[in-house]
């Protein structure tokens, strides 16, 4: 009598499975994607129990770095290039085209007008190391020296549905974001969201 | 790989006859595998998963002043933002009486200060004026106006200027040179 042979089980694992599920995932991924930007400053915001979402677009952000610089952008690069023509008009400035789409795929950035076009003519990777120097505000919102100011109606201008977004790091002075404040309230803004990050709201509490 | 060949394949049966080997149907998914979950850590990584939520702030109007029934002064808790995440309130106005400065850190402190501030005065008339000063950050504003939301208080008032009394009050009583 031949001796029974043990039937080996197989060692192969099917992998269609997995596969099924990673390209699942990938796909969710990739369609729900929204691409970090590459921005001027990191900011850090303070976080609130307030659940209300940023909106997607029409959005307009005035970013506040920890040491008091003050950052700008607005969300679509149509109206950024619009935007650039509109204050390239007020202050008599021009602009090339290559310099329009450079500006135009920037997300925020924090230069004095008079610095813009130079850096703007930078390639990418001396972009990148240049250290912003903020824009320029000041305590009463309606000052000529006052830039934001500027880039504000301009960009309002350009798109008039633009709802204003205040990111502050957390470790900004008060000062600082006040004039901004004056800055908005100067031109008559006078509801506007603040930025951040979200926590729990403690047990118990109920939103009404 | 994720298999090991277990079987001996075309080897000599019983009938003496030689079959060709069949090859396996069976594809190795094991790097698609790989591949798919690369993609899946980049753009993981590469995105922003949590959206950040955002407080609206309703500033009034500068252009135009409205005549408003003024407010008992022991009704009004000020509310000043130090430094070092502290924050000092007193009840009263700090002219013309001498109000006891009270400091607390932010967060449940805070909170307990303002809820039982908000029971000893009633709530429907108490007030509570936030003025943050130089020394304060945007945290620490965020920070009170959360505390705001949590507590349900709906009258308050964001001040940004420090009259000349209470610069010399939180001087001398909090060591806040302001």
């Amino acid at each position: 009598m031949p001796a029974v042979k043990i039937k080996r089980a197989s060692s192969t694992v099917d992998m269609t499975a997995m596969c099924d599920v990673a390209f699942l995932l990938l796909t969710f991924f990739i369609l729900t994607a929204q691409f970090r930007s590459q921005d001027a400053a990191t900011i850090e915001t303070p976080s609130s129990i307030s659940g209300i979402k940023v909106p997607d677009s029409d959005i307009m952000t005035i970013g506040l770095g920890r040491d008091g610089k003050v950052y700008f952008g607005i969300d679509n690069a149509q109206n950024r290039i619009a935007m650039l023509d509109n204050i390239a008009a007020a202050k008599g400035l021009t602009f090339t085209n290559n310099e329009k789409k450079e500006f135009s795929l920037m997300s925020n950035f924090g230069l004095p007008i008079n610095q813009l076009k130079s850096y703007l003519s930078l390639p990418k990777e001396q972009q990148a190391k240049v250290k912003q120097p903020g824009i320029p505000t000041d305590s009463t919102g309606a000052a000529p020296t006052n830039e934001l100011k500027d880039w504000v109606f301009n960009a309002r201008k350009a798109n008039n549905g633009l709802r204003i977004a205040l990111k502050g790091d957390n470790l900004a002075k008060f000062p600082e974001f006040k004039n901004v404040l004056a800055t908005l309230q100067a031109q008559n803004i006078n509801k506007f969201n603040l930025i951040t990050g979200t926590e729990a709201p403690p047990a118990g509490w109920k939103a009404d | 790989m994720a298999e090991i060949n277990t079987g001996g394949g075309g080897g000599k049966h019983d009938g003496g006859k030689v079959r060709s080997k069949k090859a396996s149907t069976r594809v190795d998914m094991t790097p698609m595998v790989d591949l798919g979950f690369l993609l899946i850590t980049f753009f993981i990584l590469a995105t922003t998963l949590s959206k950040p939520s955002s407080m609206t702030l309703n500033v009034p109007d500068k252009t135009k002043t409205e005549e408003t029934e003024p407010i008992k002064a022991s009704n009004v808790m000020t509310i000043f933002l130090g430094k070092d995440n502290k924050a000092h309130y007193i009840f009263g106005k700090a002219a013309n009486e001498d109000p006891e400065v009270k400091t607390v850190g932010y967060g449940y402190e805070f909170r307990q200060a303002l809820q039982e501030n908000a029971k000893k005065v009633g709530g429907e008339k108490f007030v509570v004026v936030i003025k943050p000063t130089k020394l304060s950050t945007y945290k620490n504003m965020v920070d009170v106006l959360d505390e705001m939301a949590i507590t349900k208080l709906k009258r308050y008032a964001l001040v940004d200027q420090l009259t000349a009394d209470e610069k010399k009050l939180l001087k001398d009583k909090a060591k806040l040179d302001t």
